[in-house]
């Protein structure tokens, strides 16, 4: 019953469920990498009624559960359940990004910025030749931890109707039902998310590496 | 070249320069002492407006940088600064330390820049490290990056807070000895250091601060065998001992 659970139709079915993860998780990374850093930025910035706006939607966004966004975002727009899973997970995500670089961006010294004035450069270009590059390689590893979580977490967006990884495992439970089979069904889809996970988590080591050397 | 006129500097209650009044030639070499806190370090950043002056002007070759819309990052250009801490960048190479400026800001093509670091680095003794990591480098070695770095933007004056208080006692003099040499190109010098040797050697002029006021100004011989003020003789017989 077990070789019942393991043929080409159902593994077929499954990877073409991880394909939806990725592209939820994909998608939701790149987009709150880009706003995630704008508001991470913002926070860290002298001006207080930016730093104050940005901290305000850093503040609510975090405090919530992830799933509300989820939900509302599915019930209150007219978006698809992908590309509403996308939209939600990026709302939540890019809060917690705009945390980490904040906490990178306060993690390079006066000193840096003092130098770069010295030589004549300005606010802005210091930020994107000088503090920012070495933000980030400071914040990689907070950021692969949660690029990590945002593909787990992607298993949220079944509650909504899409047939990512986990709403296709569960699908596959209506035919598979015994705890055998629901055991190793299980254990099979999280060595799927395993992988993707595994190898983000050995480009981060890598990068690391790298640098230091 | 430098003219701070009346200046005055708050830190919240804090009374940190009190009317200063202070000239540098072209080409003059300047040399700051005084005790710690005495507010050195903010009288040669307000030189580049690294700390704004709560009150008074700041003149720089002709142009009153304090001015409203004055040209500050142009003229920051101009004056090249080593900090105590070097403050090199350290996700950069050495030589990419020296380009970056250059090349950002007053628009040098890459190997034009690359060109004249590599004779900085030469000049500082540092022409085999052109492609190392600061973080690899001594702390001389980092001090000596810096002030190529300084140099490779072609600046009027160069400002130095404490070069070598960083440094291990060892490395000293390699620092001092590529800032002599400096000297001699008739560059515009302020350097806030307590290396006497340095001062009598290269000093036009010794400033002593104390309590955010200039209280003696002298030549380096004059100062340092016959200083006039109390405070500068008690302040020296404490660092000779
Ligand atoms: N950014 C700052 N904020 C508040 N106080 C400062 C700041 N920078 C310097 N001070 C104070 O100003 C005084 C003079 O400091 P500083 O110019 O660094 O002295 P020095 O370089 O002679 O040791 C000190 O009492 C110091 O604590
Ligand atoms: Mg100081």
């Amino acid at each position: 019953m077990i070789k019942d659970l393991f043929k080409a139709e159902n593994l077929m079915f499954l990877m073409q469920g991880l394909a939806v993860t990725l592209t939820i998780a994909v998608a939701t990374i790149l987009l709150s990498i880009m706003i995630g850093t704008i508001l991470g930025i913002a926070r860290h910035s002298r001006n207080k009624a930016l730093s104050r706006m940005s901290g305000v939607y850093i503040e609510s966004v975090r405090n919530v559960p992830m799933l509300l966004f989820i939900l509302a975002v599915r019930f209150m727009t007219p978006l698809n359940a992908v590309v509403s899973g996308i939209v939600a997970m990026t709302i939540f995500t890019s809060a917690v990004i705009a945390e980490i670089v904040r906490a990178g961006l306060n993690s390079i010294g006066q000193g840096q910025w003092e130098a770069a004035k010295s030589q004549g450069l300005n606010h802005v270009t210091t930020l994107v030749h000088i503090v920012l590059p070495q933000a980030l390689r400071n914040i990689t590893p907070a950021l692969v931890s949660q690029f990590i979580t945002v593909v787990k977490d992607t298993s949220f967006v079944w509650a909504v109707g899409t047939e990512e990884l986990t709403g296709r495992a569960i699908i596959l439970m209506g035919k598979h039902n015994n705890p055998v089979q629901v055991f190793t069904l299980f254990g099979l889809v999280a060595a799927i998310y395993f992988i993707p996970n595994y190898v983000l988590s050995h480009m981060a080591h890598w990068r690391q590496r790298k640098i230091l050397h | 070249m430098i003219a701070l006129k009346g200046i005055d500097k708050h830190f919240g209650h804090h009374h940190v320069l009190k009317n200063i009044h202070f000239h540098v030639k072209s080409g003059e070499k300047v040399v700051i002492i005084g005790p710690s806190g005495s507010g050195k370090s903010t009288l040669i950043r307000c030189i580049n407006l690294l700390e704004k002056p709560s009150s008074g002007e700041v003149h720089v070759d002709g142009i009153e940088i304090t001015a409203h819309k004055a040209p500050v990052t142009k003229v920051r250009q101009s004056i090249g600064m080593v900090f105590q801490q070097f403050n090199l960048y350290p996700h950069k190479t050495v030589l990419e330390n020296l380009t970056l400026a250059p090349v950002l800001v007053k628009g040098v093509r890459k190997e034009e820049a690359e060109e004249t670091g590599m004779k900085y680095l030469e000049r500082v003794g540092l022409k085999d490290k052109a492609h190392a990591y600061p973080a690899h480098l001594s702390g001389g070695q980092q001090q000596r990056v810096a002030i190529a770095r300084a140099l490779n933007m072609h600046p009027k004056i160069m400002l130095f807070d404490e070069p070598t208080s960083a440094l291990d006692p060892e490395m000293i003099q390699e620092v001092l000895d590529v800032m002599v040499d400096l000297a001699h190109d008739g560059i515009t010098m302020v350097v806030v250091t307590h290396e006497m040797g340095f001062a009598k050697q290269v000093a036009d002029r010794v400033i002593f601060m104390d309590e955010g006021k200039i209280i003696e100004e002298a030549k380096p011989e004059d100062f340092f065998n016959h200083p006039k003020n109390e405070r500068a003789r008690l302040f020296l017989s404490k660092i000779f001992r």
